[in-house]
């Protein structure tokens, strides 16, 4: 049945897009670039280190959307449903490796007589790999157990009762996490070793550039994590039979493959990702409350579909892609930080004008859409 | 089949109509008619309220004395709702009972929006035993529940809407305890010129309109004395890294950095500065920044920041007491949560002060509240000794009206410069 | 088979343990008795504690719920009797260690309020029932025993003869009912519904000015989602589009009454009425602006490109760019009211306004949806590219349907900012647009009584829930849950069958069945 067809045909008697498109895509990459070459050309009003530092922070904070961006994708790309709850899932994550780092905190190895020493403070690697795990452990579970409450019921429920599922989903964590921790906004207490802020120092035209160990640890951990998941969807077992069960759960399940169960793997996954980008939150910026998730779920759904919804290299570029614009896209433009956000979407529209199904989005069948 | 179709939705419909009905509490009898409600009251009573403005709040036996409080108790700003709450319920159970009546504080949830405030607003004006509302706390909620107050007489103290518009009005209700934008701004320009020396300073706000209008005001001043103001930007409240901003602006190098904010942003901001290139930048906040939490959150980072308060938050032995009653009954320091704690406080026991004076026990044993008295007593605060200050009301409603202290913060504590 | 029985049965103990546990420790076991306190006519002052007995009546009910649902439905009455024991078992089990730890942190007088706000000492004390140790024993013994009796209760209620008796009770009422459909005269049947109608406009007519304030202003919120919803609902349910911005349209209406009725920022006095026009054609100026450039995406594109058209609006409201426009952050206050024959507008006669609205926009729905554009949006719906086949030209249905939804956006949005009297960015957040997606949903896609219930169920009940303080949100997360799960196609579907895509294509077969079951009309 599924009919490829790439370009219906022409029976209207105007295609209005075809006028409007180009107009407005003309109007916004006109406007940008005058903005770009006042900035960096006429004005040159901000010199090299200013822009680098601005590329870290982008590519940390980008870093973090894109794994939580995959979280979404997987799961879209298996069930076709927004997991509206995912950046519950993510805060969840935060507040496990938060209590997992207060009681590393707690717990002293000093010797005798010695100043105390905490245990984070005195084995620094094991204790951020225990919040890892402990984060990720924990962020998984409730991923799987959202699944099964939340979604599972609903598996042949039309396409939008999940999302409001979702939503419902996602006001009972947030509201619940409230109840349980107050709203109270608290600090991660960083391992003495990578205490925020601190880091390795570059002299760029005389004046220092900090690359926060946190913020290092961020990019790389989530760099490997994102090729991990790569490798396992292409190479592994189940990898093959998630990509099944996303392309058709019959004939999948014909296979001899359990779709119920790799549901839950998927949800499983993509729960411990959100999880590693909670404690990696955590670590560099410092900053965990009920609605730490919030924020960081709407942009990495924002990402998810700017790289193509259901594709997983989409969901990193996008995530990347839009910490950068986030970062860079206000001062290279010379606009208020106060629009940044209206930037991002602005260039997410622009994009999907021309690129309907994302950047790296596979051009969908009319069924499938 | 399509008769019963409508049937079965209108009698629905009906049920659930009709399901609200009966629940809505005594409100055909608005309050002015109270009076003439045929019961044995004392003379003095029936007079005092048929007298009012706004008639009496009449409260029976057995019935309680509500004051209302309306603030964001869920979503993302729900740590200032619960803070007030928190601190209104010691408030409360600090008061005594008059003549037998217990006082009772009505803690709302309104989200913070203007929509939230007027349905809560409504539900304290369907209610006759609710005399005075602690709050709003957010402008935008004060600003859509206001004109519900004033037309049926609730007196209305809150601890920290700062919308300068809000007195404007000419609102009989209406009347707060924080600080206004102008008295704040300009003091913090000034002093930031005079005294601290700078020139050059940026001005950032959270773009809500407490930060903004602080900003804005503080802005105007510095540059009418003669100083530069290298940048006037909003950035978006909630978020956890604000380098990019502060990346941008160290390349105008200025000497201070002004935020009109709270304590979150605050704090992110202070320690972002020292990863940006704003090592040696002044971080001047102002009163939503002040607060233990300030200082516990931003550590080193935050020393040598400045500050400012209504006004000493005078080391009484009550602020002590409250201090520990809120830690010991709530597990939380004061002003952990939000900086307006101890404001919060003071507006719930002004108002539970001012009914007590007003009010009129009368011959049937019920308690007479007349509301236009009670309105016109809470303006008439003067030289009022709260744990947050000393208020007196000026006729427009704003009852701190006085300059500010600036701290600067010195070894992880909050030394008063002025 | 017995393996079976205990594995499942401890499985169920478990997660009701686990459930209480977390009820306390977010202090919910306090309101719950605060609550029984309240309907058993105790009244229990804000902050602070209700009595003991009514926390063990919570317990019973808690309890015997266990047994219930441990019970299987089908099996040996022995061994569902003692699946509830064994569930009750474990669950007693459950609570009581964790009722231990509370009693050894009371002992010590442990503190762990830092990280878990609602563990106070009264709060613990509560749960031990004030009796210290012995509580502990109260709990393991209540939930033992009840879950028996729960389980026994559920052999009882669930037996053949009470489901015969329900059954029969069922088919008297549907006899009734067409025993007095029959026995009417044709033209009843035939004029019945306009008598319906009539009585509903008598009820609406009266209801404004008996029920106070409160209840006009809560009823007003749920009319003007009805509006919004009929809005969402010809872009979502009739021409397939997803939106999830409406909250911007909303905002274009708000926001044209607001600024061209208030002394500051403009100083403009239009009055209500020419500016509620100019809102409803700013919001469909809005829809086709948004429409325009993105006919050509589709599904959770289009979801998400309107979701950045909403924020982009709120934040440009709120942003200093704008703010001499569009006043900030502060929003524009003192909005002038509307009069009728001189006198200004109250809350009454905002009910009837929004009743007429309301009345207005379904009228205008029921029209269209049977006009020939409706039939138009729904093949659209369907699969654009036969339509395009047909001749239905696509791109203009679609930006229609997106206008018309965005005419009844700015509608709502008028009088919602003229009954505030005062709008600010705050009333345009993506809450907005999530809450009208849900309202849609939760009441069933097409349907418009399954979108008033929607509106009832989604606007109406969290102020109804206000009782629960600070657990409203918490409840009504999970009843939107609930909802969901029993309910998939809303509260009340829609009679023609729905023809939204399900899931992946390869699931379609197994819906059909259930659909054609469903759509009984």
């Amino acid at each position: 049945m599924e009919s490829n067809l790439k370009s219906p045909p022409k029976l209207t008697r105007r295609n209005y897009s075809k006028i409007i498109r180009p107009i407005f895509g003309l109007l916004v990459f006109g406007s940008i670039l005058w903005r770009l070459y006042e900035v960096l050309i006429a004005q040159q009003a901000y010199s090299a280190e200013i822009w680098v530092r601005l590329l870290i922070s982008g590519l940390i904070i980008g870093g973090v959307y894109a794994l939580i961006a995959i979280g979404y994708t997987l799961v879209y790309g298996i069930l076709f449903m927004i997991n509206f709850a995912h950046g519950e899932i993510m805060m969840i994550g935060t507040f496990a490796g938060y209590f997992l780092f207060e009681a590393t905190k707690s717990i002293n190895v000093a010797a005798e007589g010695s100043p105390p020493l905490s245990f984070s403070d005195a084995y620094p690697l094991i204790s951020v790999i225990l919040a890892f795990l402990v984060g990720m452990t924990v962020a998984a579970t409730a991923g799987f157990f959202l699944e099964k409450i939340a979604y599972r019921p609903l598996r042949k429920a039309p396409r939008l009762v999940p999302l409001i599922s979702a939503i419902g989903a996602s006001f009972f964590l947030q509201n619940a996490a409230q109840l349980l921790f107050s709203p109270q906004v608290r600090d991660y207490t960083n391992p003495q070793a990578i205490a925020r802020g601190s880091g390795w120092s570059l002299i760029i035209n005389g004046s220092r550039v900090v690359i926060t160990y946190t913020g290092a640890l961020t990019f790389i951990l989530s760099i490997l994590l994102m090729i991990g998941l790569y490798v396992m969807v292409q190479k592994t077992k189940l990898g093959k039979a998630m990509r099944a069960v996303a392309s058709d759960k019959n004939t999948a399940a014909l296979m001899g493959i359990d779709v119920d169960a790799i549901i839950s793997r998927t949800f499983i996954i993509s729960g411990a990702l959100a999880g590693a980008a909670g404690v990696m939150w955590g670590l560099h910026n410092g900053l965990v409350h009920f609605f730490v998730g919030f924020l960081p779920g709407i942009k990495a759904f924002t990402a998810a579909v700017l790289g193509g919804i259901g594709n997983i290299p989409g969901a990193m570029l996008g995530g990347m892609f839009l910490g950068l614009i986030e970062s860079l896209g206000p001062t290279a433009l010379g606009i208020s930080y106060q629009l940044k956000d209206v930037i991002a979407f602005v260039i997410m529209i622009v994009i999907l004008i021309f690129r309907p199904s994302g950047i790296l989005g596979e051009v969908l069948s009319e069924e499938k859409v | 089949m399509k008769v019963s179709r409508f049937f079965i939705f209108a009698i629905i419909f009906v049920m659930i109509l009709g399901a609200c009905a009966p629940t809505s509490p005594e409100v055909e009898e608005p309050a002015i008619d109270a009076p003439a409600v045929e019961e044995p009251v004392g003379a003095d009573t029936d007079a005092l309220c048929a007298n009012d403005d706004y008639g009496c709040a009449v409260i029976a036996p057995g019935q309680t004395i509500k004051i209302g409080m309306g603030s964001p108790m869920t979503g993302g700003n729900a740590a200032f709702g619960i803070d007030a709450e928190q601190a209104g319920l010691i408030a409360v159970a600090d008061a005594d009972d008059l003549y037998g009546f217990q006082f009772e504080l009505i803690a709302e949830d309104d989200g913070g929006t203007p929509e939230g405030g007027a349905a809560v607003a409504n539900k304290f004006a369907a209610d006759q035993t609710l005399v005075g509302v602690a709050g709003h706390l957010f402008s935008g909620a004060t600003f859509a529940a206001l004109p519900i107050y004033e037309e049926i007489g609730i007196p209305m103290l809150s601890p920290s809407a700062t919308n300068p518009d809000l007195t404007r009005q000419g609102s009989r209700v209406f009347n707060r305890v924080p600080f206004t934008d102008e008295a704040q701004g300009a003091a913090a320009a000034e002093y930031m010129y005079d005294v601290l020396g700078f020139r050059k300073v940026a001005f950032l706000h959270d773009g809500q309109d407490y930060g903004k209008g602080l900003a804005e005001i503080a802005a105007a001043t510095f540059e009418s004395l003669g100083g530069e103001v290298v940048e006037l930007m909003g950035i978006t409240p909630g978020e956890a890294d604000y380098s990019p901003v502060l990346s941008t602006i160290a390349a105008k190098s200025p000497d201070a950095l002004y935020f009109g904010g709270y304590t979150q942003e605050g704090v992110v901001l202070t320690n972002n500065m020292k990863t940006s290139g704003m090592e040696d930048v002044v971080f001047f906040g102002c009163d939503g920044t002040f607060g233990v939490d300030y200082l516990s959150r931003t550590g080193a980072n935050g020393e040598g920041t400045y500050h400012a308060t209504p006004r000493t938050p005078p080391e009484t032995p009550k602020k002590d007491a409250f201090d520990a009653a809120y830690i010991d009954r709530w597990g939380q320091a004061p002003g952990e949560l939000s900086p307006f704690t101890w404001n919060s406080y003071d507006c719930t026991t002004a108002l539970i002060e001012k009914v007590r004076e007003v009010a009129v026990l009368g011959g049937d044993g019920s308690l007479y509240i007349p509301r236009g008295a009670l309105v016109d007593a809470v303006r008439g605060l003067a030289n009022w000794q709260g744990i947050s200050g000393t208020y007196t009301c000026a006729p427009v409603g704003d009852c701190n009206i006085e300059g500010p202290t600036f701290w600067i913060v010195e070894n992880g504590e909050f030394v008063a410069v002025n | 088979m017995n393996k079976e029985i205990i594995r499942s049965s401890s499985q169920k103990g478990l997660l009701f343990g686990i459930v209480m546990i977390f009820l306390v420790l977010i202090n919910f076991h306090l309101m719950a008795s605060t609550m029984i306190s309240k309907l058993m006519g105790t009244n229990v002052l804000r902050g602070s504690l209700p009595e003991a007995r009514f926390f063990i009546i919570f317990l019973v009910l808690y309890a015997i719920w266990v047994g219930w649902s441990a019970a299987s439905r089908e099996g040996k009455t022995i061994h569902k009797l003692f699946e509830g024991l064994f569930a009750g078992l474990i669950a007693g089990l459950t609570v009581a260690l964790f009722g231990l730890l509370l009693f050894y942190m009371l002992e010590t007088q442990t503190d762990i309020r830092k990280y878990l706000t609602a563990l106070s000492f009264p709060s613990m004390r509560f749960f031990l029932l004030d009796m210290g140790e012995l509580g502990i024993l109260v709990h393991f013994g209540l939930f033992t025993l009840l879950g028996l009796l729960g389980s026994a209760l559920a052999v009882g209620l669930r037996s053949q003869k009470v489901a015969h008796f329900k059954q029969g009770v069922k088919t008297a009422i549907t006899n009734l009912r067409l025993r007095i459909t029959n026995a009417l005269p044709e033209s009843v049947n035939k004029y019945g519904k306009y008598g319906i109608y009539l009585l509903l406009l008598v009820i609406l007519f009266l209801l404004p000015t008996r029920w106070g304030s409160y209840y006009n202003f809560v009823f007003g919120m749920v009319g003007l989602y009805v509006i919004l919803g009929i809005g969402l609902n010809i872009m979502l349910g009739l021409s397939g589009q997803f939106m999830i911005g409406i909250a911007a349209l909303f905002a274009m209406g708000a926001y044209s009454v607001a600024l061209l009725n208030s002394p500051i920022p403009h100083g403009l006095m239009w009055g209500f009425w020419p500016s509620l026009a100019v809102g409803v054609v700013m919001a469909v100026i809005g829809g086709l602006l948004l429409g325009l450039p993105i006919m050509r995406l589709r599904g959770d594109y289009l979801g998400i490109v309107t979701l950045g058209f909403g924020e982009i609006i709120r934040i440009l409201l709120n942003s200093d760019l704008l703010t001499d426009i569009t006043g900030g952050p502060r929003g524009v206050q003192n909005i002038q009211q509307p009069t009728f024959l001189g006198t200004p507008f109250n809350d009454v006669m905002y009910a009837y306004l929004i009743i007429v609205a309301m009345a207005v926009s379904i009228f205008l729905y029921y029209r269209l949806e049977n006009s020939r554009t409706g039939r138009a949006w729904l093949s659209i719906k369907e699969d654009a590219l036969v339509a395009q086949a047909t001749g239905i030209d696509v791109q203009k249905y679609k930006l229609l349907a997106l206008c018309v939804g965005a005419a009844f956006a700015g509608l709502a949005g008028g009088i919602f900012a003229a009954r505030n009297q005062f709008t600010g960015p705050n009333d345009h957040t993506l809450m907005v647009s999530i809450n009208v997606l849900s309202v849609v949903i939760v009441g069933g896609l097409n349907s418009i009584p399954g979108i008033i219930l929607g509106s009832f169920a989604l606007r109406g009940l969290p102020e109804l829930l206000r009782e629960l303080e600070t657990y409203r949100l918490l409840v009504f997360g999970a009843l939107l849950v609930f909802m969901m799960l029993v309910r998939p196609d809303g509260l009340w579907p829609a009679s023609r069958p729905d023809l939204e895509e399900k899931g992946s294509p390869g699931l379609k077969e197994d819906i059909e069945p259930a659909e054609e079951g469903r759509s009984n009309d």
